[in-house]
């Protein structure tokens, strides 16, 4: 799965930390959802789509788009 | 010259804040949850070391029995409250840290496994007999093993 998180929380001017205190996960969290080591589950999906006022689907997608 | 010096601080916190992987700052969830971790282990340790310390002093000298049996097991209270920090500990981390120590678990004890099914064949053969403790910081120590590598490997 990629994901846009790096950009988004850059572009706010947040720290891995200040997004994971935000989201009450811990920065090692942030720090693998952005590399793309840990793919989020659907209750933080939604919880960083809320955060950012977007559609999940705009901050995350699939690596293949599949048939 | 002080606006250019400001100007200069602004871009390395600025930095710092946008490339927040670069630095080592915990989140409020971790203080949080770190906090209440060392609490209850705390906790359950020092209850381990004063149970430790009665059932050496009080419980070696007693006549064989239930009774001493009974007292020569009670630090394992303090051991069993450790148990239950570490079960709390899981529950209350964030999914991926839940993820990522539930694996490290699995790891050091299968690693633990392998070493000591090991060793019951070498005692086979002659290798001294070690005492049920032994399991218990091989344990330990793959755990931490795993732990480590890992964390080596993850900053690659």
């Amino acid at each position: 799965m990629k994901n846009s998180l790096r950009e988004l929380r850059a572009a706010r001017g947040w720290s891995q930390a200040d997004l994971a205190g935000k989201l009450d996960v811990s920065r090692q969290s942030v720090n693998a959802i952005e590399t793309g080591r840990y793919d989020p589950s659907l209750t933080l999906a939604f919880t960083i789509s809320r955060l950012f006022g977007l559609p999940v689907e705009a901050i995350f997608s699939p690596d293949q788009e599949t048939a | 010259m002080l606006d250019m010096g400001g100007s200069q601080a602004y871009d390395v916190k600025h930095t710092l804040q946008t490339h927040g992987e670069q630095t080592m700052a915990s989140s409020t969830h971790e203080k949080r949850v770190g906090g209440a971790y060392l609490r209850e282990l705390g906790g359950a340790l020092l209850v381990y070391a004063l149970l430790l310390v009665a059932t050496i002093r009080f419980g070696r000298p007693m006549e064989p029995g239930a009774l001493r049996t009974v007292v020569l097991l009670s630090p394992m209270l303090g051991f069993c409250l450790g148990l239950w920090a570490i079960a709390r500990h899981l529950g209350r981390v964030d999914e991926y840290v839940r993820k990522y120590l539930l694996e490290s678990f699995a790891l050091g004890a299968a690693l633990t496994a392998g070493l000591t099914f090991t060793y019951g064949f070498l005692e086979t053969s002659g290798y001294p007999k070690l005492s049920m403790f032994a399991v218990w910081i091989v344990l330990c120590g793959a755990t931490s093993l795993v732990l480590l590598v890992r964390s080596v490997l993850g900053r690659r």
